[in-house]
Formats: C-alpha cells, sequence, structure tokens
C-alpha cells in the first residue's frame, strides 16, 4: 500500500495534469458542436488512417485466400463464357435451321482451380505438375489453361497431384484454327523459345494476317473451342511445302505458370466412345460400305 | 510563499479583468493580439510544485475563459503551459538551485535566457490557442501569421512590463 502511495505521489503532477486537460477538454468540446464535430470528425481520420495502414500490413497475410478466390470465380467466368458460347452456337443453328431446339446439352464444361507446383521450360519435353489429383475429379486427357490460354492436357492422375504434358512439350500437338477465318491446323512446339510454338498443316488457301489469333478449333473433346492460344507472328512456310507453317507468340507465360484451370467435359466419354465406335467400324470395314 | 501568493492574487484579480476587457481588444492589424495575462504563469517562482502550479495555470486559464466565454480553450492552454514551464526554463538555464521562491526574470536568469525563456513560453501558449481557434475556420496562412504576430505582441508588451517593474523595484 505504501508502495502505491509513493507512486501516486511520485507520479502525481501527470494525474493533477491530466485531470485538468481532461476537464478543460470537456469545457472545450462541450459547449461547441462545430468543435465536437471537428473533433469526431478529426479522430475519425485519424482512425480510419491507422486502420488503413494496418490494413495495407494485414492485406498482405490474406493475399493467398483472394487469390484462390478470384481463381475460382475466373473459373466459374471461364465455364459461364463457354457456355454462353455454345448456347449462342445452338441458337445460331436454330435460327438457321427452324428446327432445333435448344437443349440442356450445353452445360457440359467444368473447371477445377489447381496450383502448379512443378513445371520446366528449358528441356526438350517439358511436363507440369499439379496439386490436384482424382480426389479432386481430374481425371487423363483433360485440358489445362491459365488465365492467357491453352496450357497442357493432363497425362498421369495421383490421388493428389496430377502431371500435365506442357504445350511446350513436341508429343502434344493441340487443334486450332485462326479466330478470324475459321481455318485450323496443329499447333506443336519446336523446343526453340518457351513463348513460341508452331501451327501446322494449314492449308495453302488459308487467309491470315500477323496478328491473328490463335484459338482452339474444338475439334476434340478436351478444350472447348474459342479458347486463346497465341497470336500469329510470321509465315515461316517454305515455298516447297503444301501447307501453311506459322509461328505462333503463345499467350500463355510458360515461365510464370501459378494457377491454372483444369477443364472438364462431362461429354468427352461419349465422344471417345463415339470416336472409339467409328474408328472399330472402319477396321472391320475398311473401304466403306 | 505567502506574501507571493497575496501578490499572485492581486495580480489575478488585476490581470484577468485587464486581458478581457483591455488587451483583448488592443488587437493590432486584426491578427495580433497582446496576451499579457500570460505573465501570471511566466513570473510563477521556478521552484514552484509542478502540482500547484498546473492547478494555478488551469484556474487563470478557467477565470479567462469565464471572461471572454471560450470555454476551456484558455483553460487547457494554460495547463499544458504551466506544465511545460518546467522543462522550457531547463531549455536555457541547467540548474534552479540558486532561485528557490524567485520568479523567472532578466536579473535572476540572465537577459538572453529570461528573453529566450519569454519568447517560448508566448511562442508555444500562441501555437495552442490559435490552432484550437482554427478549428472554426482553418486557414493555414492566417493560423501562421496569427501565432508570429500574437507571439511578437505579447512579447514586447511583456517585456515592457518586465522592464516597467524592474524600474520600480529598482527605485525601491
Amino acid at each position: 500500500m505504501n508502495e502505491l502511495f509513493g507512486f501516486l505521489l511520485k507520479h502525481s503532477k501527470w494525474f493533477v495534469f491530466t485531470f485538468f486537460v481532461v476537464i478543460s477538454c470537456m469545457l472545450l468540446f462541450k459547449g461547441d458542436p462545430y468543435r465536437q464535430h471537428i473533433y469526431i470528425t478529426s479522430a475519425g481520420r485519424l482512425a480510419s488512417t491507422a486502420y488503413k495502414s494496418a490494413n495495407n500490413v494485414t492485406s498482405y497475410f490474406n493475399l493467398h485466400e483472394i487469390n484462390d478466390d478470384l481463381n475460382r470465380r475466373n473459373a466459374e467466368l471461364q465455364a459461364e463464357i463457354v457456355r454462353l458460347q455454345e448456347a449462342i452456337d445452338v441458337l445460331k443453328e436454330e435460327y438457321c435451321t427452324d428446327t432445333l431446339v435448344v437443349d440442356s446439352g450445353v452445360n457440359h464444361f467444368d473447371f477445377i482451380v489447381a496450383h502448379v507446383i512443378n513445371n520446366s521450360i528449358a528441356r526438350p519435353f517439358n511436363y507440369i505438375t499439379i496439386n490436384k489429383g482424382a480426389r479432386d475429379g481430374i481425371r487423363p486427357e483433360l485440358g489445362v489453361i491459365d488465365r492467357n490460354g491453352v496450357v497442357g492436357i493432363v497425362s498421369n492422375v495421383g490421388p493428389t497431384s496430377a502431371r500435365v504434358i506442357s504445350l511446350l512439350n513436341p508429343h502434344f500437338r493441340l487443334s486450332c484454327k485462326i479466330k478470324r477465318s475459321d481455318y485450323f491446323g496443329s499447333l506443336v512446339w519446336d523446343g526453340e523459345n518457351p513463348g513460341e510454338a508452331l501451327l501446322e498443316e494449314l492449308p495453302r488457301h488459308t487467309v491470315f494476317e500477323i496478328g491473328d489469333t490463335i484459338v482452339t478449333s474444338g475439334y476434340s473433346a478436351v478444350f472447348p473451342a474459342g479458347l486463346p492460344v497465341g497470336v500469329v507472328m510470321e509465315n515461316t512456310t517454305d515455298q516447297s511445302q503444301n501447307f501453311f507453317t506459322l509461328r505462333i507468340r503463345l499467350m500463355a507465360d510458360f515461365t510464370t505458370l501459378g494457377n491454372v484451370q483444369v477443364v472438364v467435359d462431362h461429354k468427352a466419354d461419349e465422344l471417345r466412345a463415339l470416336q472409339a465406335g467409328e474408328e472399330n467400324d472402319s477396321k472391320k470395314n475398311p473401304f466403306g460400305n | 510563499m505567502t506574501k507571493f501568493f497575496i501578490k499572485y492574487a492581486l495580480a489575478f484579480l488585476v490581470m484577468i479583468p485587464a486581458q478581457a476587457i483591455i488587451f483583448n481588444h488592443a488587437v493590432l492589424f486584426n491578427v495580433a493580439v497582446p496576451l499579457v495575462f500570460l505573465s501570471l504563469i511566466i513570473y510563477l517562482p521556478v521552484t514552484l510544485g509542478t502540482n500547484l502550479s498546473v492547478t494555478i495555470g488551469f484556474v487563470t486559464g478557467l477565470m479567462l475563459d469565464i471572461f471572454c466565454d471560450t470555454p476551456g480553450v484558455n483553460a487547457l492552454c494554460c495547463t499544458v503551459l504551466s506544465f511545460a514551464r518546467k522543462p522550457i526554463f531547463h531549455l536555457y538555464v541547467s540548474t534552479d538551485d540558486d532561485l528557490a521562491g524567485r520568479s523567472p526574470s532578466a536579473h535572476t536568469m540572465g537577459a538572453a535566457a529570461y528573453m529566450k525563456f519569454m519568447l517560448t513560453m508566448v511562442l508555444a501558449y500562441c501555437a495552442m490557442v490559435f490552432t484550437i481557434e482554427s478549428f472554426q475556420l482553418f486557414s493555414p496562412g492566417l493560423l501562421v501569421l496569427r501565432i508570429a504576430a500574437s507571439t511578437a505582441y505579447t512579447f514586447v508588451m511583456l517585456y515592457g512590463l518586465d522592464i516597467l517593474l524592474m524600474s520600480r523595484s529598482d527605485r525601491h
């Protein structure tokens, strides 16, 4: 108790000073609504500045979750775009034929967000590993895209991870078309530059210009039509060849791959089964009839 | 000490009404106000306890607020100024051992130190009081002008008062 009194006595000047300051402030702000308003506004501004500063620091800690949310949202929007595109296509067909009915089969694409946990770009045959596997619904032969364009195709699937054949792998050929003219060819990496690839087997009469956008053709059960792949850089065709070969600047930046989306086509099995049936038929009766 | 308090009470009774009735209206160029009542705080004995000097400061300010209808403004500024009086004093004089019971003056502190002490006190008070008043209509240029002009005006008035009091005491 003596120590407490000693302490109070020792610092009494601060208590007295604070007491009088508080009384003065009460007198100052109580009688004048304008000053009261100024005080409250200033205090609010001070507090908001402090909160903003704190938020500037703490928001960095939440970026991972925000990024995940954005990717999820991006995947939903991507799916929505594809659905709408297909709905437009169906409506166009209906308009042209006036006989087709819009069915519910347009909602057959889903996108699963995944993180790249391993990636190579400097090898002759490059692969990517993602952190989603069979437990998340990943299967072999699903397409993989990022926010800019096509990335690759799933080859092997584990329970919680999957291996993706990168577009920077000569084993992977992708059916693409020139967006403006719809002429299609086959995109393959030539092993030279991780930012470029070749679009081969384009017919000689193909109409194109430098800067034209290359998109997926949709002639497979892996990628929906219209996904961006790259931009035409130059024509590398030899005059003696029967097909055009164009050098394409890829839209996906493989050097900074972080988050990707796996494209799930719910009709893929059906399409493959149909195509397998066609192949069996042609083996049985190679000459048609 | 009793003699001091009697003298101080008399000075208080004269100075506060004088400030409210006369000096507050002796405004120069619409910006400079002579705050002569600050002498009540400046002339407090150096060795006076902080608790007592803060209380005196608060009461001085409060009385002026009552006269001037500015509740809290002068009370707050006088409280802060009387609390900061000793630290300001020690900015210019390292020890107050020889000043027991004596008020700061050119005679006790030395002319230069006393003038600096008085100028700092006046400037601190003017800065506080005009900043609080500027809450009502904030104009940075005018605020600085009011602080500077009032500080100079008050300093001159206080210095004149000091000379006057000194010459009287010399005669006596």
